[in-house]
């Protein structure tokens, strides 16, 4: 695939996925919420009981799909790989606080560009928040920083995570008593079943044969001046945009935007937190749950801390509301950017052989 | 010969092509293309064939030709 025709890839792939976030949103999800992979697997967290937040609970079948579409189409193109081992520990509690982050913004990266597309004003501090975490990210990148490399894993290794997913649509369409599902708020407001799944599924497979990353786009541009992925990051932009104005679902301004809170110094700070994590993880949680699809069992285990991450924020009162942040939150980002710039340092070495 | 070098890390990526231009080799760091592989890392082009030492970090080494890649290194394991 020659340079020209992956940019043209990746552009449509943006703009597909961009009108299917909004098609999810008119059948039923939450507003700006045709995707956010921090609140998706925030509600799988509360439909499994790891949390108690009533509002906040479906197993959400984008985030399946998302996994088992990337899988397949890795299948297809033989590139499904099992491997592991690069600092898993490590990447987990990455995971954990990226996933405080986005709770503190409501969102993760993704449906950072979902609200921006939406109207919500609130996501320029997000995002400029965002953009600062991954410069802070390549600046240790660029000094050496790694988590070393990766080693061929035996095949359930990288087939445990998708298991996982297929038993949670088990669950999802059995609806034991044991699972909780929202009956009202966000959690309780999602679009049919079969709908989410296929979107997941496409949306899934787009990104594995694109490599979309909504980290990858600043963090190629910043450190390579590459456009390719911000290409997409783009289009999903655009095509959003574009497709809430013919729904009627534009609505541009700060206050009383759906699923998000007006404190600006915060919305910054809570994505500084998730871009930082995400450049020392190698890419956004959209991009975690696409590798994980691929067989890469780091990246799994990256999701099952932000799945902890999320129980841990709503079981302690870190996740903001519509009301704002709360304190605790706050004090929970003040140590994630202290623990993330931790692991940073430690992580980076031998700046003198890098230079 | 132009070359490409994938590697497991970034930090991987940046020492090679310090080695590179260390042996007057020219080299740039740039996002690995999607026909070599579907992770978004950062890779080397750089001149000249497959070193006599390959460093532990890379990846795979090939030539690029008019038809494609033609695979030159990949490390095992």
């Amino acid at each position: 695939m020659n340079d020209k025709k992956e940019k043209w890839t990746i552009a449509l792939a943006g703009l597909a996925i961009g009108v299917l976030a909004v098609t999810l949103v008119a059948f039923g999800n939450p507003a700006n919420m045709g995707f956010c992979i921090a609140c998706f697997v925030r509600d799988i967290a509360g439909a499994l009981g790891l949390h108690r937040a009533a509002a906040v609970q479906y197993i959400r079948p984008e985030i399946i799909g998302l996994v088992l579409g990337s899988m397949i189409l890795a299948l297809v193109r033989r590139e499904w790989a099992p491997k592991g081992g690069s600092a898993p520990m490590t990447r987990f509690v990455l995971g954990f606080f990226v996933m405080i982050g986005c709770l503190m913004f409501l969102g993760c990266p993704f449906r950072m560009i979902l609200r921006l597309a939406g109207g919500d004003g609130n996501a320029l501090f997000g995002l400029a928040g965002f953009v600062l975490g991954i410069v802070c990210g390549v600046f240790f990148l660029n000094r050496g920083y790694t988590l070393r490399r990766t080693y061929r894993l035996p095949v359930t290794e990288g087939a445990a995570l998708p298991a996982i997913m297929a038993a949670l649509l088990v669950l999802l369409v059995a609806a034991p008593s044991f699972v909780f599902f929202s009956t009202e708020g966000p959690g309780a407001r999602h679009a049919p079943l079969l709908l989410s799944l296929a979107a997941g599924l496409i949306v899934g497979a787009l990104a594995q044969r694109t490599r979309l990353c909504m980290v990858g786009g600043i963090r190629d541009f910043v450190l390579f001046r590459e456009t390719k992925l911000l290409l997409g990051f783009g289009a999903i932009l655009a095509a959003a945009f574009a497709a809430n104005l013919v729904t009627g679902s534009f609505h541009p301004g700060f206050a009383g935007q759906p699923v998000a809170h007006t404190d600006g110094l915060w919305n910054a700070l809570g994505m500084l937190l998730a871009g930082f994590g995400c450049v020392l993880l190698g890419g956004c949680p959209l991009r975690q749950l696409v590798l994980a699809g691929e067989g890469n069992a780091d990246s799994a285990v990256t999701v099952l801390g932000l799945l902890v991450g999320a129980a841990f924020a709503h079981n302690f009162g870190l996740a903001s509301s519509a009301d704002g942040p709360t304190a605790a939150g706050r004090i929970a980002v003040v140590i994630g950017l202290a623990v993330v710039t931790a692991i940073a340092c430690l992580n980076t070495f031998r700046k003198e052989a890098a230079q | 010969m132009i070359c490409i070098a994938t590697f497991y890390s970034h930090f991987g990526a940046i020492r090679f092509r310090q080695d590179c231009r260390n042996r007057g080799v020219p080299a740039r760091a740039m996002p690995v293309p999607r026909d070599l592989s579907s992770s978004c890392g950062t890779c080397v082009r750089f001149e000249g064939g497959c070193p006599a030492a390959v460093p532990e970090e890379v990846e795979q080494i090939v030539e690029v030709t008019d038809g494609g890649y033609r695979p030159l290194y990949r490390a095992r394991g």
